[in-house]
């Protein structure tokens, strides 16, 4: 049970309520919008995430997915199990990627397999080695790599706040990632 | 040393530039400033958190300061204890903070602030709240500034993973 009230969108300030309508009105958002003074600007920072083109989405839900397993985050992957095959990764992938080992088996390409592979090095031990961080940078450039830091580093956090308040899944609402991006 | 390049601040946009004249050219924005598209969206962020009135400085820079210890994040730790003297926590007090066994009660920090920095501690270490943990937190702060906190925690340990991976070197001091 999510251990603190909803804040319905109706008493949001108009921005807020805004974002969150686009987004789905889904009971993450509806918790963490108890930060009213704050919430606007991370609805913001998350549009900004979603809708910029520079990630193929495909390889944004690979990081979401392992993040989400790695940081033991309930509603993240119960959200992501169902957003990811609409971005193209398959039920074997995603098996794969949201248990301890597996994932060196799939069949994923060079830039998929050394993204994946720096996801689960950050987040469990909280360093890179220098050969694999340069392989990711190598093969996106500074901006994606940029890029993908900052989607392991949002919900890694997420995470830590979705735990945290013990926010249930939604029943059927998923996020819709925006259709440019696919 | 870094292991990325920075941005050069006088070829970035006028909203990313607007922001390093208010907040600092950082080594920190120069390098996020690579992923423009998400920059803006992120400092409108960064903004709110720091703009806000729930915490006092003081409460906020214990919160960063206990995060930036438990990730073990050079960068964010060097950054913050300038802050954190700036807010009024003391010598010891910092030290407490930055330490795993730190005496806080004897460094006179208040029942609020012990109460908070435990449930930092749990939750980036375990990932979680134990069910009395919440209901401590919660009731010391109240649903906003018990999710507020949870925004400063969520920010700053998901910040840490990005300087991490970068090995982001330390501003040089600047007079």
């Amino acid at each position: 049970m999510t251990r603190i009230a909803y804040r319905r969108p109706e008493e949001m300030p108009e921005r807020a309520r805004q974002l969150t309508l686009e987004r789905g009105n889904l009971n993450v958002y509806r918790a963490v919008a108890n930060a009213e003074k704050v919430y606007t600007g991370w609805m913001e920072a998350g549009s900004a995430a979603l809708n910029s083109p520079v990630l193929p989405v495909r390889l944004r839900e690979l990081v979401v997915l392992r993040t989400a397993y790695l940081m033991d985050c309930r509603y993240e992957l119960g959200q992501h199990n169902d957003i990811a095959p609409t971005a193209g990764v398959t039920g074997q992938e995603i098996k794969a990627l949201t248990a301890e080992s597996g994932w060196e088996q799939i069949d994923f390409n060079d830039t998929e397999r050394a993204v994946v592979g720096l996801t689960s090095e950050l987040v469990t031990t909280r360093s890179v080695s220098v050969a694999l961080f340069d392989r990711v940078h190598k093969a996106l450039g500074s901006e994606a790599t940029i890029e993908v830091l900052m989607v392991i580093g949002r919900y890694a956090g997420l995470a830590l706040m979705l735990n945290a308040l013990d926010v249930d899944l939604d029943e059927s609402d998923r996020l819709e990632l925006p259709t440019a991006s696919r | 040393m870094s292991r990325m390049p920075l941005t050069i601040v006088d070829q970035q946009s006028e909203p990313i530039r607007e922001f390093m004249a208010r907040r600092g050219e950082l080594n920190l924005f120069r390098l996020l400033a690579h992923a423009p598209a998400v920059f803006v969206g992120w400092a409108q962020m960064v903004d709110e958190m720091l703009d806000s009135p729930t915490f006092t400085p003081r409460m906020r820079e214990l919160i960063i300061l206990r995060v930036a210890h438990l990730q073990g994040t050079p960068y964010e730790l060097s950054q913050h204890m300038e802050l954190a003297r700036s807010a009024r926590l003391t010598e010891r007090q910092i030290d407490v903070i930055v330490d795993a066994n730190g005496d806080y009660e004897a460094a006179g920090l208040s029942q609020t602030e012990r109460v908070v920095l435990d449930a930092v501690s749990e939750l980036c270490t375990t990932r979680h709240l134990r069910e009395e943990s919440f209901a401590t937190v919660h009731a010391g702060l109240g649903d906003e500034a018990l999710t507020e906190l949870l925004m400063i925690v969520s920010c700053y340990y998901g910040l840490a993973l990005v300087l991490k991976a970068v090995e982001l070197d330390i501003d040089r001091l600047q007079v």
